[in-house]
């Protein structure tokens, strides 16, 4: 029994370092700026000069960023170019509720939020009372507790 | 057993030093010769079985270890595979969402507010 469980116990241990490289943070410092393609250096031009504080992970997506952005309109790309420094200055948390927002955004169909630029600024219009009120999650009453079942005994 | 072996050893001697034993003593010891050599061959028989045995256990003990260890080697590698296409997918995914959020109508302002989502939301019900 005990050689059992030494055997499953090797077994775990080889199983894990077969999947470590994958479950390990991504290593290195991340690609630096002068190891960037001179188009890639282009385009995240605004965050140059704050490329080295950038972690790792997040040098790579802007990379993948700049990898997408010969395919957007004119426009888009200037509203890039406008609010990257913004962007990278958020913190992950900020990031992520505003990555989430937009999903949600989109999923209202079009023809139900209509122009959402229009729609922003009445948004904006709005007494800043309203406003908080909107942000603040609606509470449930708290369910109500069945009775206790009478105890047969 | 020092006794037995003293006579033993007392007995070898006599025998050594041309005694001569003949007739139904000489039968006797013959038979008790060929008792002791049976009983050996047993003896080592026995050992030879034990040994064997031992090593069969040891070498079933390697094959249930294979066993085991192989398809846990493989679920570990699969595992890793799995975890590695995932964070790749998520990085793919994230890659995605910015830049159509950066490129977006709005302004990254809206999207950080907490309030204008549920706000469009409600208005899109009515």
């Amino acid at each position: 029994m005990a050689e059992k469980a030494r055997l499953f116990l090797a077994a775990a241990a080889c199983a894990l370092l077969a999947a470590a490289p994958a479950l390990a943070a991504p290593a290195g410092k991340g690609p630096a700026w002068a190891d960037l393609k001179s188009e890639h250096q282009q385009v995240l031009a605004p965050l140059k000069d704050t490329w080295e504080q950038i972690a790792p992970d997040r040098r790579r997506n802007w990379i993948g960023l700049a990898k997408r952005y010969p395919k957007m309109k004119p426009e888009e790309q200037q509203r890039v170019q406008r609010r990257m420094e913004h962007w990278a200055k958020l913190t992950p948390e900020q990031r992520k509720q505003a990555r989430e927002n937009y999903r949600r955004i989109s999923k209202v169909p079009p023809e139900k939020r209509g122009n959402l630029k229009q729609q922003w600024s009445e948004y904006q219009s709005l007494p800043p009372q309203e406003r908080q009120n909107a942000a603040a999650p609606k509470r449930k009453p708290p369910p109500r507790k069945p009775a206790a079942p009478v105890s047969a005994e | 057993m020092d006794n037995e072996l003293h006579i033993a050893h007392r007995v070898r001697q006599l025998l050594n030093a041309d005694t001569r034993v003949d007739g139904p003593v000489a039968e006797r010891l013959r038979a008790a010769r060929n008792t002791a050599l049976e009983r050996r061959k047993i003896e080592s028989a026995a050992g030879a079985a034990f040994a064997d045995n031992v090593l069969g256990r040891v070498r079933s003990g390697a094959g249930l270890s294979l066993r085991v260890i192989v398809p846990v080697l493989a679920l570990g590698i699969a595992l890793a595979v799995t975890v590695s296409w995932g964070q790749k997918q998520r990085a793919a995914e994230v890659e995605e969402l910015d830049a159509l959020l950066l490129s977006s109508d709005l302004p990254i302002d809206a999207y950080l507010d907490r309030g204008f989502e549920a706000w469009l939301k409600k208005r899109a019900s009515f």
